[in-house]
């Protein structure tokens, strides 16, 4: 399969941790650069690039407030991600992964008859 | 995968229209096989983590109906509708899984319980009418083996951040 830029793809763009860190952070509400900086332990030009790269891709939002900008989840591209890998087998796999729990259940019932 | 050692089965009629899945479960046929048999049972496991149904009409027999409504995490309702077409405890279970009845799009899956050890190997074969169909559900999907290879502590993950309510 041919490789994507970064920049274009947005599979590529959460396949870098610092990246998904940086969405993970986000899930708690907007956030401008210095603090995503700050509490990622990055530098800012490093948080802006990454922001940057989430935003091409459709991941991240921003907005002006002020003198500030201020990034947040854009749920439009997640959603796109989700449904690509929460596919057919996805769907069976997980619901296999609650069968096989439910069925310990079951096995638990059945020792106590 | 066990590997048997045998040559690979020649390809199906079938095969461009069919998606294979196969699946330990660590408990014998007939407890999995008893997970399909009644609703209460079946809510409890049917669909990925944080889908919910409601049924509205349920038979366990050939030619029963189970016909219920698929809650996914995010809000969105699926209309369900699938009809047993063959069941023979604890080793199979075939069945007609569509929207609703009589829809032209239906595809056939047949599940198979078959005794490994003390668990169950599931292998669940879904037959769809036409490769574009198949293709339609995969792409809708996204039921790509490279892409789940590739992605598939991604997939876990975004839908973790999804079910936090991105949305707020």
């Amino acid at each position: 399969m041919a490789r994507a830029t970064t920049t274009s793809d947005v599979f590529n763009a959460i396949a870098e941790p610092q990246r998904r860190d940086i969405l993970t952070l986000l899930r708690a509400g907007e956030r401008p650069v210095t603090e995503v900086a700050d509490e990622l332990g990055m530098t800012q030009p490093g948080a802006s690039k990454h922001l940057r790269v989430l935003r091409e891709v459709g991941l991240v939002r921003d907005r002006k407030a002020g003198k500030q900008r201020l990034y947040d989840l854009d749920a439009r591209g997640l959603r796109t991600v989700h449904e690509w890998t929460g596919g057919f087998e996805q769907f069976w796999n997980e619901s296999f992964d609650r069968l096989d729990a439910y069925v310990q259940e079951l096995k638990r019932e059945g020792q106590q008859e | 995968m066990n590997s048997t050692g045998r040559e690979a089965p020649a390809r199906s009629a079938t095969a461009d229209r069919e998606i294979a899945i196969s699946r330990g479960i660590d408990a014998p046929p007939e407890l999995v096989f008893k997970a399909f048999t009644e609703v209460r049972h079946l809510s409890r496991w049917w669909g990925p983590e944080g889908f919910t149904t409601t049924t509205r009409a349920f038979e366990f027999r050939v030619g029963g109906v189970w016909d219920f409504v698929l809650h996914g995490p995010d809000g969105t309702d699926y209309s369900e509708w699938i009809t047993w077409t063959e069941i023979v405890p604890p080793e199979r279970i075939a069945m007609l899984h569509g929207e609703y009845r009589g829809d032209p799009n239906a595809f056939e899956s047949v599940l198979t319980f078959a005794p490994d050890g003390e668990t169950t190997r599931i292998e669940m074969l879904t037959v769809f009418p036409t490769k574009e169909l198949r293709d339609e559900a995969i792409k809708k999907h996204g039921a790509i083996e490279a892409g789940r290879q590739t992605l598939g502590n991604l997939a876990a993950y975004v839908a973790e951040i999804v079910r936090k309510g991105v949305e707020g």
